[in-house]
């Protein structure tokens, strides 16, 4: 039956990982077709990506600002709603917290729609700024549940000794609030990052093809075949999510974070 | 904070001058989170009654010519088309499929997963996230590839001989029934079958993260003293295991569905041409060569209803088993 199980688990880690093994070893082809396995492996396509190639720098560039941006302003506004919640569970914080997660719970060409809509109004449509709070409000509801798990894991007593000691609600807030749930925020504003580096329908509508992300480039190339730069940057994405990954689960508690009961190790 | 609550109760947190910036702030906060999450919506809402001028783009009005559309076709009574709802069908057909493998494949995993060391838990999550981030372009990109005609699968079943096998045992002729198989060799795009796997493999990692709370905080002892009380392993996971996590289970299947519903890149690469859905012919409308965008408003809107309709259902449906 354990056997079972092991042969499970490695059966599902081998489908998971195939399409994206294939996409990696096809990175490595030195022609300009895709073929698998790859045909005289060279890394010539890594300076293409990085270097060489201005449609894929600009992507790239495009990306980073996109995504570190919405990941800024994601976390700039989850931070007062969470707390909000946290320290007074009013109506209206409960309003706030809903509302903010709106956009990621519906199907995101929805969502993807009205920003569209509501760029092309405010003029921000095909602007890269419009892209980074298009981002920004997508993804809000990310740190707002890692900077919510964050503060309820406060142990109360530090704030009510804090209190005692003569401290105000901000000394209080800026000596235990703020350094116990820092390894949260920065969870979240990873995921966002992360997730805005390959978010694909929401920067579809909202950048009306006047400007291109990584993935956007990519599916604009889809359409004239495959060519191994493409894959490139599926392996720098994928090294950048795991980088974070690994990260948030070394300094942060991604078993935690992902709600994995406490009381068991 | 209205003036009857601050009288009546003490005041507690911080000194009183504060509260006129913590107030400016809030209906700040306030007005921004109701001018990006709400008003995108109801921009939607109000163009799905616009009308869309020949020649030009499209300007306000209030007719329900696009519902009608939606529902009959623009020639109604005259004629009567189901194409949009078909589309809509569609999106339905594939959503569901994709979502139950995927929480029916993703559920086993899970389970075994939680039950391992902390520590490797870790290790699982790191690489199950970093799969469930990767875009949507690069997993379709992947198993375009594997899947394609030239290179991957198909190649793969002939250079073995599974094809001449599958002739040879006459299962074959089921394969080109089913519409998997061209007259020389197995064919995977397009097809269901291709959209169903991207699909549920888009959606698998997600399904192991929203299953992994629940399953986590299943009491391992229940399941132990059944044990020791002499059922069978099956017997457990039957009696006890299962009826404890149904309703993360239907839950998860819910989300899952709802998230699969706009799914646009998958389709438009795998899915037939005949079997697009409902989000390829949003896209057409608003960006794309049809350039109707009320059409399109009006599709986003009955998209956005059958998704909530499909939560609330959802949701109803666990109150009852709650209470019942």
């Amino acid at each position: 039956m354990r056997l079972i199980g092991q042969i499970y688990m490695t059966l599902s880690a081998i489908v998971l990982a195939l399409p994206i093994m294939v996409v990696c070893g096809a990175a490595l082809n030195s022609g300009r077709s895709m073929f698998f396995p790859p045909r005289e492996p060279t890394l010539a396509r890594f300076g293409e990506f990085f270097i060489s190639e201005p449609v894929w720098t600009a992507a790239l560039w495009n990306s980073v600002i996109v995504a570190s941006g919405a990941a800024t302003l994601a976390v700039l506004m989850a931070w007062p709603i969470a707390y909000l919640l946290w320290s007074t569970g009013s109506p209206l914080s409960k309003v706030l917290a809903g509302l903010g997660s709106l956009p990621f719970a519906v199907p995101p060409i929805v969502i993807g729609v009205g920003l569209g809509f509501f760029w092309v109004f405010t003029g921000g449509l095909g602007e890269v700024w419009a892209g980074v709070i298009s981002h920004a409000i997508l993804l809000m509801a990310l740190p707002l549940v890692t900077i919510s798990v964050g503060l309820q894991s406060i142990d109360r007593s530090h704030l009510d000794a804090a209190a005692t000691m003569g401290a105000t609600e901000e000394v209080a807030f800026r000596t235990v609030v703020l350094p116990q749930t820092l390894p949260y925020t920065i969870s979240g504003f990873f995921f966002v990052l992360v997730l805005s580096f390959n978010e694909f329908i929401v920067i579809f509508f909202v950048s009306a093809s006047s400007y291109a992300t990584v993935t956007l480039q990519i599916f604009n190339s889809l359409r004239n075949g495959y060519t191994p730069t493409m894959a490139v940057a599926a392996i720098t994405f994928l090294t950048v999510s795991i980088l974070v990954f690994s990260a948030v689960a070394r300094w942060g508690d991604l078993p935690r974070l992902m709600g994995a009961d406490q009381s068991r190790k | 904070m209205t003036t009857v609550e601050s009288l009546g109760a003490p005041v507690e947190r911080g000194p009183a001058p504060v509260l006129p910036i913590k107030r400016i702030l809030l209906a700040l906060l306030t007005a921004v989170v109701v001018v990006f999450c709400v008003v995108p919506f109801l921009l939607v809402l109000a163009i799905s009654f616009g009308r869309k001028v020949e020649g030009a783009a499209w300007v306000w009005d209030f007719t329900f010519a696009n519902y009608q559309r939606f529902f009959v076709g623009t020639l109604w009574p005259d004629e009567v088309t189901f194409l949009y709802l078909q589309q809509l069908g569609y999106s339905f057909y594939f959503a569901v499929i994709a979502s139950i493998l995927a929480v029916l494949t993703a559920l086993p995993f899970t389970l075994l997963l939680t039950r391992l060391k902390r520590s490797a838990q870790a290790v699982w999550l790191v690489f199950i996230m970093a799969s469930l981030s990767l875009s949507e372009v690069f997993i379709v990109m992947g198993w375009d590839i594997l899947l394609s005609n030239n290179s991957g699968l198909p190649k793969l079943f002939k250079e073995t001989g599974l094809t001449q096998f599958l002739k040879d045992i006459g299962w074959f002729q089921t394969l080109r029934d089913w519409g998997l198989a061209n007259p020389r060799n197995v064919k995977f795009k397009t097809s269901d079958f291709a959209t169903v796997l991207t699909m549920s493999y888009l959606v698998w990692p997600y399904a192991v993260i929203l299953l992994y709370p629940a399953l986590s905080r299943l009491d391992p002892s229940l399941s132990e003293a059944a044990r020791t009380m002499g059922a069978g392993r099956w017997t457990v996971t039957r009696t006890v295991t299962l009826p404890s996590i149904r309703l993360p289970l239907l839950g998860t299947m819910l989300l899952l569905f709802v998230f699969l519903l706009g799914t646009y890149v998958t389709i438009t690469v795998f899915a037939a041409p005949n079997k697009h859905t409902a989000a390829v012919a949003i896209y057409s409308n608003i960006r794309g060569a049809n350039l109707n965008a009320p059409f399109g408003a009006a599709q986003a809107i009955m998209l956005l209803i059958s998704a909530s309709v499909c939560l609330y259902l959802g949701h109803l449906m666990n109150r009852r088993a709650e209470a019942g």
